[in-house]
């Protein structure tokens, strides 16, 4: 009995701990046009939230993705970042090993929540197609935050 | 280094646990030891995967790209010119010529299996007017072609790809036509191969 009160308490704590990571939403990007001769116009998206917070020890975030059959280019890149330094700019590609994001993220306190804007930029050229043909991408993107 | 360090403590913990539940089985009833024991494993089970792995959270989400079928075509110039004069006639011949290669044709398109046709407004034309695509990027130039209303394949072959190519103009008439003038309005499409 006193064992299970136990377990319920430590594990009461860490909810009251909120997640380690989360992010705000999904989003859709479309291309729809571009220039003749040219390329076709990139879709940049701004309206997503990164919230993390600092661990018992330096810490940093990753990311990944999982795409099966890919046909177009997808970029993230961390901006207005609160806590740690962000990576340059993540070529998100199926299967990729997950690559640094956010590093140098120090240790608490505070635990508050940090956060940074998600800038993902979808491009394609003419020859990678259309999404009727090919289909849409839909990746799965994955933040992990671990100790650096 | 400050990894290893909480990995030796972890190892540390474990070895104390496991010392704990030998004297635990070696008691005959529930004591302090028990407790301790008690807190000791539900510590090591709360926080273990902390101590030990690296990982302290993960969040994912959809990101999905979606591109529509875009198809562009545009000329490098709205007007060509064509004048047919004494310069271009030569003594006994019937056919006398003008060319023009001043204008440029530049297409995108990602959908697949795409070609490029030409055609005139005009009906009826004084004149004959031919085209011919020059050093295409993409594809490959059909013959020359006269120009009339009908749609006749300029570049075949340009699939999903941005390219362009030069349009070269040729007026021909013939003395015997006497004078006069055409204005065309010609169209270029990316259609269905």
């Amino acid at each position: 009995m006193l064992f299970l009160s136990t377990t319920s308490f430590l594990i009461a704590m860490q909810h009251a701990n909120a997640q380690p990571i989360s992010i705000s939403g999904n989003i859709t990007m479309s291309i729809t046009t571009g220039v003749a001769g040219g390329g076709l116009t990139s879709a940049v998206n701004t309206t997503i939230t990164l919230s993390y917070r600092r661990q018992n020890a330096l810490a940093k975030i990753t990311v990944g993705t999982s795409c099966p059959a890919q046909s177009f280019t997808l970029k993230v890149l961390a901006t207005s970042v609160t806590d740690g330094t962000g990576a340059p700019e993540v070529n998100l590609v199926n299967g990729m090993p997950a690559t640094d994001f956010i590093t140098s993220i120090p240790a608490k306190p505070p635990a508050n929540v940090r956060t940074c804007t998600l800038q993902y930029t979808a491009s394609s050229t003419f020859a990678q197609g259309n999404s009727i043909e090919d289909g849409n991408d839909v990746h799965t993107v994955t933040y992990t935050i671990l100790a650096q | 280094m400050k990894r290893e360090s909480g990995a030796l403590e972890y190892h540390w913990v474990l070895g104390y646990i496991s010392s704990l539940m030998k004297e635990s089985i070696q008691q005959p009833k529930p004591s302090k030891l028990s407790f301790r024991l008690q807190c000791l494993i539900v510590f090591a089970l709360a926080f273990g995967c902390l101590a030990n792995g690296q990982t302290y959270g993960s969040a994912s989400h959809q990101a999905t790209v979606q591109v529509s079928q875009v198809t562009l075509i545009q000329v490098s110039s709205g007007s060509v010119n064509l004048n047919i004069s004494g310069a271009n006639a030569v003594a006994g011949q019937n056919t006398m010529t003008a060319n023009d290669q001043s204008t440029s044709l530049l297409w995108g398109t990602n959908v697949s299996q795409r070609k490029i046709t030409a055609q005139t407004n005009l009906a009826s034309s004084i004149f004959a007017l031919k085209l011919l695509a020059l050093s295409p990027t993409q594809g490959t130039a059909a013959p020359e072609i006269t120009l009339n209303s009908t749609p006749w394949d300029l570049v075949l072959n340009i699939g999903k790809s941005s390219g362009s190519c030069q349009l070269q103009y040729t007026a021909v008439a013939l003395a015997s036509q006497g004078t006069g003038s055409d204005a065309h309005t010609i169209s270029l499409t990316i259609t269905v191969q």
